[in-house]
Formats: C-alpha cells, sequence, structure tokens
C-alpha cells in the first residue's frame, strides 16, 4: 500500500534528562529547565554528573568549583569532584 | 543582586515556608524587605537544653555571589553560648566559613543552628568567657544560660537570686545590660562585677 501525506505536517517528540534527582542542588531549578542564566534547556545547558554520582547544570558546577580555592568538592556529598567520563 | 542569588532565595523562601519544621514552630523565616537579600530567621531552644522554651532571632544576608559563598547570619537575641558572642551576636560554625557548600539551603543552615544550641563546640570558641565557663563550670554556665534565655529570648523565669544580683548593681547606677554581662562573665560574683563595670 503506498501512503502520500498531502498536507504539511510537523514532528513533534518530547526528552527529558535522566538525572537522580528533580531539581539542581545549586540553583535549586528543575533539571527539566536550564540554569538561572540561560534562556533554552537542552545541549546549550547540559547536565553533568559526578564520579560520586550526583549531577547539576553543567554552568553551576562549574562556577561552584572555579569559587572553590583549595580544594574541588562535590556541594553534596564533599568527596572531591571529578567529572564522570 | 545576581540573577541566581535571588531566584534561589525566592525558591527557598517557598521551600521552608511550606516544610515541616514550620508547621511544627522549630524554624521561621521572615523577608525584610522584596529584594530578597535580607531575611530574618527564628529558631527555637531546643529542649532538654539552657536554651529551651526561647525563640532566638537571627540576622540573614545574602551575599551577590550566593549560593556560591554562604549567607552571612548573626543572632539578634541575645545568648549565651560558647560558640557566639554575647557581645556581637557573631556565630562560630564551619558551614558559614569554610565548610559551607552550595547544596546547603537556608533550612539546613537554620536546622544547623538549632543543633549547635544542643551541641557546644567550647574548643573552638566564639565567646572565650562562655567557653572558658563552660568547660570550668558547667552549672554556673548553664544558670547563665538560662537566665539570659528567660530575658532575651522569652523563656522561663529561672533563678531569682540571679535577678536580685542584676538588680543591686543596677542600684548602684550601672546599665542593667552592662551588669548582667559583667556578673555572668564573673561568675556572679558581685565585688569581682562591680570592679570589672568600674575599670
Amino acid at each position: 500500500m503506498k501512503v502520500k501525506i498531502k498536507s504539511n505536517w510537523t514532528a513533534v517528540a518530547s526528552w527529558r534528562w535522566i538525572a537522580n534527582d528533580e531539581n539542581c542542588g545549586i540553583c535549586r531549578m528543575p533539571f527539566d529547565g536550564c540554569c538561572p542564566d540561560c534562556k533554552l534547556p537542552g545541549d546549550d545547558c547540559p547536565l553533568v554528573w559526578g564520579q560520586c554520582s550526583h549531577c547539576f547544570h553543567i554552568h553551576c558546577i562549574v562556577k561552584w568549583l572555579n569559587s572553590q580555592q583549595v580544594h574541588q568538592l562535590c556541594p553534596m556529598c564533599r568527596q572531591e569532584w571529578k567529572f564522570k567520563e | 543582586m545576581t540573577n541566581i542569588a535571588q531566584a534561589r532565595i525566592k525558591r527557598e523562601f517557598k521551600e521552608v515556608v511550606k516544610s515541616d519544621e514550620v508547621a511544627a514552630c522549630n524554624i521561621t523565616l521572615e523577608l525584610v524587605d522584596d529584594k530578597y537579600n535580607e531575611l530574618i530567621g527564628k529558631i527555637a531552644g531546643p529542649p532538654d537544653t539552657p536554651y529551651a522554651e526561647g525563640t532566638f532571632c537571627l540576622e540573614i544576608r545574602i551575599p551577590e555571589t550566593y549560593p556560591f559563598n554562604p549567607p552571612i547570619v548573626k543572632f539578634l537575641t541575645k545568648i549565651w553560648h560558647p560558640n557566639i558572642s554575647s557581645v556581637t551576636g557573631a556565630i562560630c560554625l564551619d558551614i558559614l566559613k569554610d565548610q559551607w557548600a552550595a547544596a546547603m539551603t537556608l533550612r539546613t543552615v537554620l536546622l544547623s543552628l538549632q543543633a549547635l544550641l544542643a551541641a557546644a563546640e567550647p574548643d573552638d570558641p566564639q565567646d572565650a568567657v562562655v567557653a572558658q565557663q563552660y568547660k570550668e563550670n558547667y552549672s554556673i554556665f548553664e544558670k547563665t544560660a538560662k537566665h539570659w534565655t528567660a530575658v532575651y529570648a522569652g523563656g522561663p523565669k529561672s533563678c531569682p537570686e540571679l535577678d536580685s544580683k542584676i538588680t543591686s548593681l543596677k542600684n548602684m547606677g550601672f546599665d542593667e545590660n552592662q551588669a548582667r554581662a559583667a556578673l555572668s562573665s564573673k561568675g556572679w560574683d558581685i565585688e569581682r562585677a562591680t570592679e570589672y563595670l568600674i575599670n
């Protein structure tokens, strides 16, 4: 059977981050949204995970790590922060 | 104030207002104005401590760099505690200094301060006079802390003997608060307190 689509059509898809929490522990905004400095959620404001398994907006965790003078610790569990590969 | 600090305080404020601790009257949080950079916190003195049944007010100032730097907190209610200055209300607590982490919130700060009232650290004092009394003569410390809770934090009336000592110094022309501080520092010895006030 041959199907012909006559009129214009728009594809719609939905997506979510798969994180173990609803909100970013640093800015406390939902992970489905973006950090307060960004306008659109998605690839421009991605989430990152540490080896301790805690997850944040990349912009938030980078700001936190830059504000730490001596040790760079996870803001949740205080283990040394290492980005998960 | 930058976007992130204000946005976060707005969310935190709602979080505290809706929390169980507020329902149980353990902690409260009020905004000073609509700018979200100054708040007044209140904590209940923990039961079975000299601060029981008192209400302690805290001044909370939010720096522009919040939550990457801790809120600036001090006691507005006068309190007799080894880790809180009896003069200025300044607090010695690691999470308000180098142990701050961005995931902490005003709610966790207020609960930590409540825990500090229940578990003093006299070896890391903010008020050396209070800390020394705590270590060398705990019963006088306890009596004094209860008295301060009654007078400044609305706690239950404690020891009439202490009130009469303050009255006798007042009758000598000294200011009540200064007389209280001097007596508290000098183990409620009227002679030593008088000497201290004169010098």
